[in-house]
């Protein structure tokens, strides 16, 4: 399979602070699922960043589809808009993302940039508009949706372009159970279905198993800490404990208080002093 | 973790609170910001689609910006009160039959003349115009009042009043007209229409942006606003409030370039390169040029009335 990225001991340090990436080494294939785990401050967002053009580089090497992405490359034809129309970037913030007075321009912004002919565009935004059964919201101003239909919208701004990968950061956050939902099963169906790589940033574990088969882990010391398969990763405690994705806290069962570390979204058994075995 | 003190126990009511009434002004603060929160977002939106703000609202965004803009250029350079006051009464007409909401819109236009007519008062007295009297307020004697000279009399004049009458009358048209603009026309489509008039996109895209981010940052000084107020029990004094103020705005704007940060970075995402692309205008329909034509032929008339 080809390599949608390729990272060779890549840092990156914001003007004036340390740096929030530290020799960063992996490579993304072509339709593969990756998340990008880590704690608040990590770096998981400036790597999405630095996937999608925004952010250089530092030392090291990052590479998008084969070719090394430099400020000079994104912005020059041909590669630049054939990599913005390729990479499309979910932002946390759906307001950031959503700046068009109306739905329809929102959506009809990206191809008017590559100069795509409008009947073209508005045909494609249609499409797009009764993908995500967005259709009637298509006249309204994106600042008076809701928390779940802005996310759609920007969502769509994104597929209107069909890109081969989707870098999302913090898809879910925000979102109500329904739409938190609603935008799983649309992500898998456009994996499965549409062949599209999803990178996902997230420190969400629940998350996990519906939007990644792989995952990158981010300690707090700005390095990956480990590059392992999805349940392999959940699997091991230590790690998870370390990278602070998990804690231990103190708790009570009845009368009694104790602490030991776990995850507030996997099962597990264990036993106490007493003899007194349970679950969680 | 440490041990909970003792303080801090649910139980514990022990401390005296010191409160002080909240001073007059936080509490207009507080009632101020919130009511311009709720008509920034009404302004913004109202949620009426274009084909229910009535005939008018269905008129294309650019016939209704050429139009309105034609007749208030004409407000500017008529001199005489009568075609002046047609103006006035013809951008009532429209709010009321164009089939616009007129509570949107009565207050601003009765509001900023009533307004602009106590501004303009000083202009009628021979103070400020001269002219002959028409009513005389006091006797003042004459004479000179150290480097200035004192008038025989205190007095509306006849030349001052038509100023005044005049200013307020110009101010009334171009206050209606534009309101009549607002109320009948959603800020996307007045966007669009100034883009299809061949205002450069960078100008309608920064204005529409403007508009769009304005909600925001609204809604980010009401809520630093009530995050305070959650944790205020009462007035903490002038000086206190200043440095909140001034603590408020800072994270404001810290907050406001955050976001300016993120647009630039989605824009940029999305293939933006310097140079904005917007998608083209639908054609005029009939009503539209016939809206136009009324327009022209109201604005000459006036003309030539004065």
């Amino acid at each position: 399979m080809d390599k949608v990225f390729d990272f060779r001991g890549v840092s990156f340090a914001y003007p004036g602070r340390e740096p929030s990436l530290r020799e960063a080494t992996f490579d993304v294939s072509e339709g593969e699922r990756l998340a990008i785990l880590g704690a608040n401050g990590s770096g998981k967002s400036t790597l999405l960043h630095l996937m999608d053009g925004l952010y250089f580089a530092q030392s090291g090497d990052v590479r998008a589809f084969g070719q090394r992405l430099t400020p000079d490359a994104v912005e020059r034809p041909p590669f630049g808009p054939l990599f913005r129309k390729r990479a499309g970037f979910l932002f946390q913030n759906s307001d950031a993302q959503l700046f068009c007075p109306t739905v329809e321009e929102e959506l009809a912004f990206g191809p008017l940039q590559m100069g795509w002919k409008e009947e073209e565009i508005l045909r494609r935004v249609g499409d797009t508009l009764g993908l995500l059964g967005i259709g009637h919201l298509r006249d309204r101003p994106p600042h008076g949706l809701s928390s779940g239909e802005k996310k759609k919208v920007a969502l769509a701004s994104l597929l209107v372009l069909s890109p081969v990968v989707l870098l999302l950061d913090e898809p879910t956050a925000g979102l109500d159970p329904r739409s938190q939902g609603m935008l799983l099963e649309l992500l898998d169906d456009l994996h499965g279905r549409g062949g599209l790589t999803l990178v996902t940033a997230t420190h969400d574990l629940e998350l996990l198993p519906h939007i990644a088969d792989r995952v990158l882990i981010l300690g707090e010391d700005h390095r990956i800490a480990a590059d392992l398969p999805t349940e392999r990763a959940l699997g091991d405690t230590g790690l998870l404990l370390s990278v602070n994705l998990i804690h231990a806290h103190r708790h009570r069962h009845g009368g009694m208080v104790h602490s030991h570390p776990h995850q507030h979204t996997r099962t597990h058994d264990h036993a106490h002093g007493g003899g007194e075995d349970h679950g969680h | 973790m440490g041990s909970l003190p003792e303080w801090m126990a649910p139980a514990d009511e022990g401390t005296a609170l010191l409160v002080r009434k909240a001073p007059r002004v936080s509490r207009a603060v507080r009632r101020g910001l919130g009511g311009i929160v709720g008509i920034a977002a009404a302004l913004l939106d109202d949620g009426l689609p274009a084909g229910r703000r009535g005939w008018l609202g269905r008129v294309d965004a650019r016939a209704k910006v050429l139009g309105l803009l034609f007749i208030l250029v004409i407000t500017t350079l008529v001199t005489t009160l009568e075609p002046l006051a047609l103006c006035v009464g013809a951008a009532w007409a429209l709010a009321l039959f164009g089939g616009i909401n007129i509570r949107r819109v009565a207050l601003a236009m009765l509001a900023v003349p009533a307004f602009t007519l106590a501004l303009a008062v000083p202009a009628s007295f021979n103070v400020v115009t001269e002219g002959a009297p028409l009513v005389v307020l006091c006797h003042l004697g004459g004479g000179h009042w150290g480097p200035w000279r004192v008038p025989e009399l205190l007095a509306v004049t006849d030349r001052g009043l038509f100023v005044a009458a005049r200013f307020a009358l110009r101010s009334a048209a171009c206050v209606s007209l534009a309101s009549v603009l607002a109320a009948s026309t959603r800020p996307q489509d007045l966007f669009k229409g100034l883009r299809g008039l061949g205002v450069p996109s960078a100008f309608v895209m920064v204005a529409a942006m403007m508009t769009r981010y304005l909600d925001l940052l609204l809604r980010s000084a009401e809520e630093i606003h009530l995050a305070k107020l959650s944790r205020s029990l009462g007035g903490v004094g002038v000086a206190r409030e200043q440095v909140w103020a001034a603590a408020g705005m800072g994270e404001l704007y810290r907050r406001s370039r955050t976001v300016a940060e993120s647009v630039a970075e989605a824009m940029v995402s999305r293939g933006y390169t310097g140079e904005i692309h917007t998608l083209r205008q639908g054609r005029w329909s009939w009503r539209d040029g016939a809206f136009v034509a009324g327009c022209l032929a109201f604005g000459a008339g006036l003309l030539a009335l004065g």
